[in-house]
């Protein structure tokens, strides 16, 4: 079992945004998260991300309760998050982006001879590292874009950016916050072909998104949230054919169909 | 890179054709101010912390060096590391109290200037080692060795020139060390968006800490040096003026650029020397100056000239 939610709730100040939710996701898997606005997707990736502290419940990872570390220390365990808004240093090139991502890497290559790396000494590491940089630039599709400024790019590079910049932390698990939200259509094929890519890889993915059918060709088992709580959880067309979601989360009559992309 | 070569080649060559003494002094002090400014700019210019705490280091660093050379007499060199163990140990202090409560730009600003403040009290009213407000005179000069003539003592202007030059430039070397390293990455990145850093694994708190440890503990020099320079210490080392000018100088040279807070420093201390004028007015001309740049080039100077060059470029 790699990932484990186990009863995981969360409440601002009165307001329940997850309650009680409990699933797994196995390594290699692909497991989408859907659910209306405001459901609680974000919250719960962020708890599992270690970004926010669960009231109740807690997240396992490899066996070993993880909700109450810190994010830096979770994201080097090898969880790590994108984000749904894309989060990027715009003031630096999309190469220092995902140079600044190497973090962990040239840690885990070095430990603590990194401080030698500061008086020049380790050289072919950093050089190593900048290699798998531009590995990553060229996966997401950035490598043309490598000395813009981040804060230039469009939303749709943006999100691509954040993806690298995610990916240069070598993830076990990835936890993808709506990653083809305002996207173009090219932009989500292209997201969709680096995920499968990802997958093959071996990495295991976790996403929320609002797109049923960029979801559907994915995943392999999606779990459906209203109101935080798990209403449905199966494959993607079980789930989509429940009446609980299509009742909750597309908002239409029974019948109506679910075709909504 | 090679512009800024040329520059320190012309600095290092400037004793040989000028030799006014009043020249030579406009420069000593820009180069002590300069290790302030470069120091006070890891911190703030690269890794977004707005310290008040950098008066407190240099004050602390004036006093024990003296202190300690004069009580168990040390030359000053061995003086000055004790100096910057207590500097270090003071921003661990301070550092691990701001960090660890996440205090952020004014919360964190004002919480260093307190803490400054509280050791000025201490220094001020610890008569029996400080002599209080009415200061102590520093007769010691540095030493160093010199091949053929032996340890000899640093006096004269062109001395302190190059003195006071070696150690802003050995200070620039290693700010840019780290900076240039995935040290300076990190600084960086707390700077520019601290809850992103902290998903890519970067522990924010490790980092700020030494942003603010190496930056502290290499102003340390510049008091223990400023003391021994102009041979009277007072606790006005430790006023909240300190900080404005250092965090003035930083500001118009160009936060965020290593050779900025140093013509800062040439441009804040140099420039009321030139030009005699009553203190009331040199003052004001002070806030212009700072008026003038913010509105006009909030980038400063150095980052105006890199801003024209890369669009050059470009």
């Amino acid at each position: 079992m790699t990932l484990e939610v186990r009863g995981l709730s969360k409440h601002f100040a009165g307001l329940v945004a997850v309650a009680d939710v409990s699933f797994a996701v196995e390594p290699g898997e692909i497991v989408g998260i859907i659910g209306p606005n405001g459901s609680g997707k974000t919250t719960l990736l962020s708890m599992m991300a270690g970004l926010l502290t669960p009231t109740f419940g807690s997240v396992l990872w490899k066996g070993s309760e993880i909700q109450a570390l810190r994010p830096e220390i979770i994201a080097g365990l090898g969880v790590v998050k994108t984000f749904q808004n894309p989060q990027v240093f715009a003031e630096l090139s999309v190469f220092d982006n995902v140079q600044v991502a190497s973090h962990l890497a040239l840690k885990r290559a070095l430990g603590f001879r990194r401080g030698l790396e500061v008086l020049g000494a380790a050289r072919a590491v950093e050089r190593r590292l900048a290699e798998r940089v531009a590995e990553v630039l060229a996966l997401c599709d950035l490598g043309g874009a490598a000395r813009q400024l981040a804060g230039n790019l469009s939303y749709g590079e943006e999100k691509m950016l954040g993806l690298a910049m995610a990916l240069m932390c070598d993830p076990e698990i990835l936890l993808l916050d709506e990653p083809a939200s305002g996207l173009g259509r090219d932009e989500v094929h292209k997201l969709a072909a680096v995920l499968a890519k990802l997958h093959d890889a071996g990495t295991t993915l976790c996403l929320v998104d609002h797109k049923i059918g960029f979801l559907r060709g994915l995943a392999g088992r999606v779990i459906a949230l209203n109101y935080g709580r798990k209403i449905a959880e199966g494959t993607p067309e079980q789930v989509l054919n429940d009446r609980a979601v299509i009742e909750a989360y597309l908002g239409v009559r029974q019948g109506a169909g679910h075709a909504r992309a | 890179m090679t512009g800024q070569a040329l520059l320190w080649g012309l600095l290092y060559a400037l004793p040989l054709v000028v030799r006014s003494d009043f020249l030579l002094t406009i420069f000593i002090f820009t180069f002590i101010y300069g290790i302030l400014g470069v120091t006070f700019d890891l911190i703030f210019g690269f890794t977004g912390q707005l310290s008040m705490f950098h008066p407190a280091v240099f004050g602390v660093s004036a006093y024990m060096t003296h202190l300690l050379a004069v009580r168990f007499a040390l030359p000053f060199w061995v003086a000055t590391l004790p100096s910057a163990a207590a500097a270090i140990v003071l921003a661990l202090i301070v550092g691990s109290i701001c960090f660890k409560f996440r205090l952020k730009t004014f919360y964190f600003a004002v919480v260093t200037l307190a803490f400054a403040e509280m050791i000025r009290l201490v220094v001020m009213n610890w008569n029996s080692v400080t002599n209080g407000t009415l200061g102590l005179v520093v007769s010691g000069k540095p030493t160093i060795y010199w091949p053929g003539s032996g340890v000899v003592p640093i006096k004269g202007p062109i001395a302190w020139y190059y003195l006071t030059l070696v150690c802003l430039t050995l200070t620039v070397l290693i700010c840019s060390r780290c900076l240039g390293s995935w040290m300076g990455r990190c600084f960086g990145a707390i700077r520019l968006n601290e809850d992103l850093a902290r998903t890519l694994g970067i522990n924010v708190f490790r980092y700020k800490l030494l942003s603010f440890l190496i930056g502290c503990a290499l102003a340390s020099f510049a008091g223990a040096l400023y003391g021994y320079y102009t041979g009277y210490i007072d606790p006005g080392y430790f006023s909240i003026n300190q900080s404005m000018e250092v965090l003035a100088m930083v500001l118009l040279g160009g936060q965020g650029t290593l050779l900025g807070p140093i013509v800062g420093s040439f441009v804040l201390t140099g420039l009321p020397h030139a030009i005699d004028l009553r203190a009331e007015v040199r003052a004001m001309l002070y806030g212009a100056i700072l008026i003038f740049t913010i509105l006009v080039m909030p980038r400063g100077i150095v980052g105006t000239l890199f801003a024209l060059r890369s669009k050059r470029d470009a």
